[in-house]
């Protein structure tokens, strides 16, 4: 069935905006948002008439417990994962502010050696790049998409998008590695336009050391260890060893 | 407060779109700036649908998360940022109810609740939409359709209720209901576009 025709496009965009679409085939049409903009487009249309309907709905304080719990999800996870023993209160020392003024001192302390390296005696040593991974994916029509690079033994992943991705609402745009031999894991959410950085679970070196090439898949929710695709790579690329 | 409205006034929209972008590049400021200022307005969406302050404040969480991860996906040529924002907690909370509702058919524990839905199920969603359409100036316009295709839709619309719930709900045949919601759409499309707002 060709989806796209305008008028079965309108009326399964507005019965998707208005909610009623349920089922298969409310799933069978988030796919087709995730792949086809004139969808987008017509849902968006849609949403945007609705949402006059939305002003009066009388709003609700949420508790401040919810801002703490979603504070805790997205930006603590590295301190769960504190070692714990005789180190344990450096831990609680270093409050997620004062890492940030930490974080904050060693960047103006590169950007000030960068512009002036003579500060220190140290001039650039090498015009070679850095040991690193880089990934290269491509959309379905071969344009390059998506620059992913990671120094090999640090633990942050920059993804630069080098032509916007398409992420419909309510969902995200999941990266995943593909070893050689061995199931696709998670390694983080991509923008949809810009540069991220993506903190990774472990140094480049371990991840990445089999992994042959990385894919992107749009999702409903980020992925956690252990989960899969759920359905076809909307990128994908060679991700090679830079040295 | 102004972002509450649908309806933002153009600074706010742009300062909401601003906030936005920021986020999608990682500024948890910024994040915390659109949380705050719209938050309240969200969780009142989500709870009309649920009903349940406690699961309203999971989908409200839960849609935040993809906030966070997903602002880069934000496109104001395709949606306001409140509409952007509006849909990603209705579709959360829609999936919610709806999931929700296979687990419930084999308890009877959350019978009651069930029930104090149905109780106001059909009174209240009819009154918001009553005076969105008077926020809006096009009530008389759709004041064309009959009471209960206007009703149809707000069941739709507030509770994330489904063709054979609204049925159910309103005692009127499955075919009729579907024509009930689609002429409500239609006239909406109509009166809006004649009121000069899409």
């Amino acid at each position: 069935m060709n989806y796209l025709l305008p008028e079965r496009l309108d009326r399964l965009a507005r019965e998707y905006a208005l909610g009623t679409l349920a089922g298969p085939a409310r799933r069978r049409f988030e796919r087709l948002l995730r792949q086809a903009p004139a969808a987008v487009r017509a849902v968006g249309a849609w949403q945007e008439r609705l949402g006059g309907l939305a002003g009066t709905v009388p709003p609700m304080q949420p508790r401040e417990s919810v801002w703490r719990a979603l504070e805790q999800r997205l930006f603590t996870s590295s301190r769960r994962a504190a070692p714990e023993g005789p180190l344990q209160w450096l831990w609680g020392v270093l409050s997620v502010r004062a890492l940030g003024g930490v974080l904050a001192g060693v960047f103006l302390c590169a950007v000030l050696l960068r512009l002036q390296p003579g500060l220190i005696g140290m001039e650039p040593q090498s015009e070679v790049l850095p040991q690193s991974y880089v990934g290269l994916l491509i959309d379905a029509a071969g344009t390059p998409t998506v620059l992913a690079s990671s120094k090999r033994h640090g633990r942050l992943m920059t993804v630069k998008l080098l032509q916007p991705v398409n992420i419909p609402a309510g969902s995200v745009a999941q990266l995943w590695a593909l070893p050689r031999d061995g199931s696709a894991f998670p390694v983080g959410v991509v923008p949809g336009t810009g540069t991220a950085a993506v903190a990774l679970a472990d140094t480049s070196e371990k991840l990445f050391f089999n992994v042959s090439r990385l894919a992107v898949s749009i999702e409903a929710a980020p992925a956690k260890a252990g989960d899969k695709p759920s359905g076809d790579f909307v990128l994908s690329g060679h991700c090679v060893k830079l040295w | 407060m102004v972002l509450m409205s649908h309806r933002e006034p153009p600074l706010v929209k742009k300062d909401l779109a601003a906030l936005l972008s920021r986020v999608a590049l990682g500024d948890r400021a910024a994040f915390e700036g659109v949380y705050r200022a719209t938050c309240a307005h969200l969780l009142g969406v989500a709870f009309r649908i649920l009903n349940s302050r406690e699961r309203a404040e999971e989908v409200l969480q839960e849609a935040f998360m993809n906030v966070w991860h997903g602002a880069g996906g934000f496109d104001a040529s395709v949606a306001g940022p409140m509409t952007w924002l509006i849909n990603i907690v209705r579709n959360k909370a829609i999936d919610a109810l709806r999931s929700g509702r296979t687990e419930r058919a084999s308890t009877s524990a959350l019978d009651e609740e069930a029930m104090a839905v149905a109780a106001d199920e059909t009174q209240q969603p009819q009154a918001l939409l009553e005076r969105s359409l008077e926020a809006l100036r096009i009530t008389g316009c759709m004041g064309e359709l009959g009471a209960p295709q206007r009703q149809a839709l707000a069941l739709a619309y507030y509770r994330g209720m489904v063709h054979t719930e609204i049925a159910e709900a309103l005692g009127a045949p499955l075919g009729t209901v579907k024509a009930w919601v689609r002429r409500g759409l239609d006239r909406l499309k109509a009166c809006l576009e004649a009121a000069g707002i899409a």
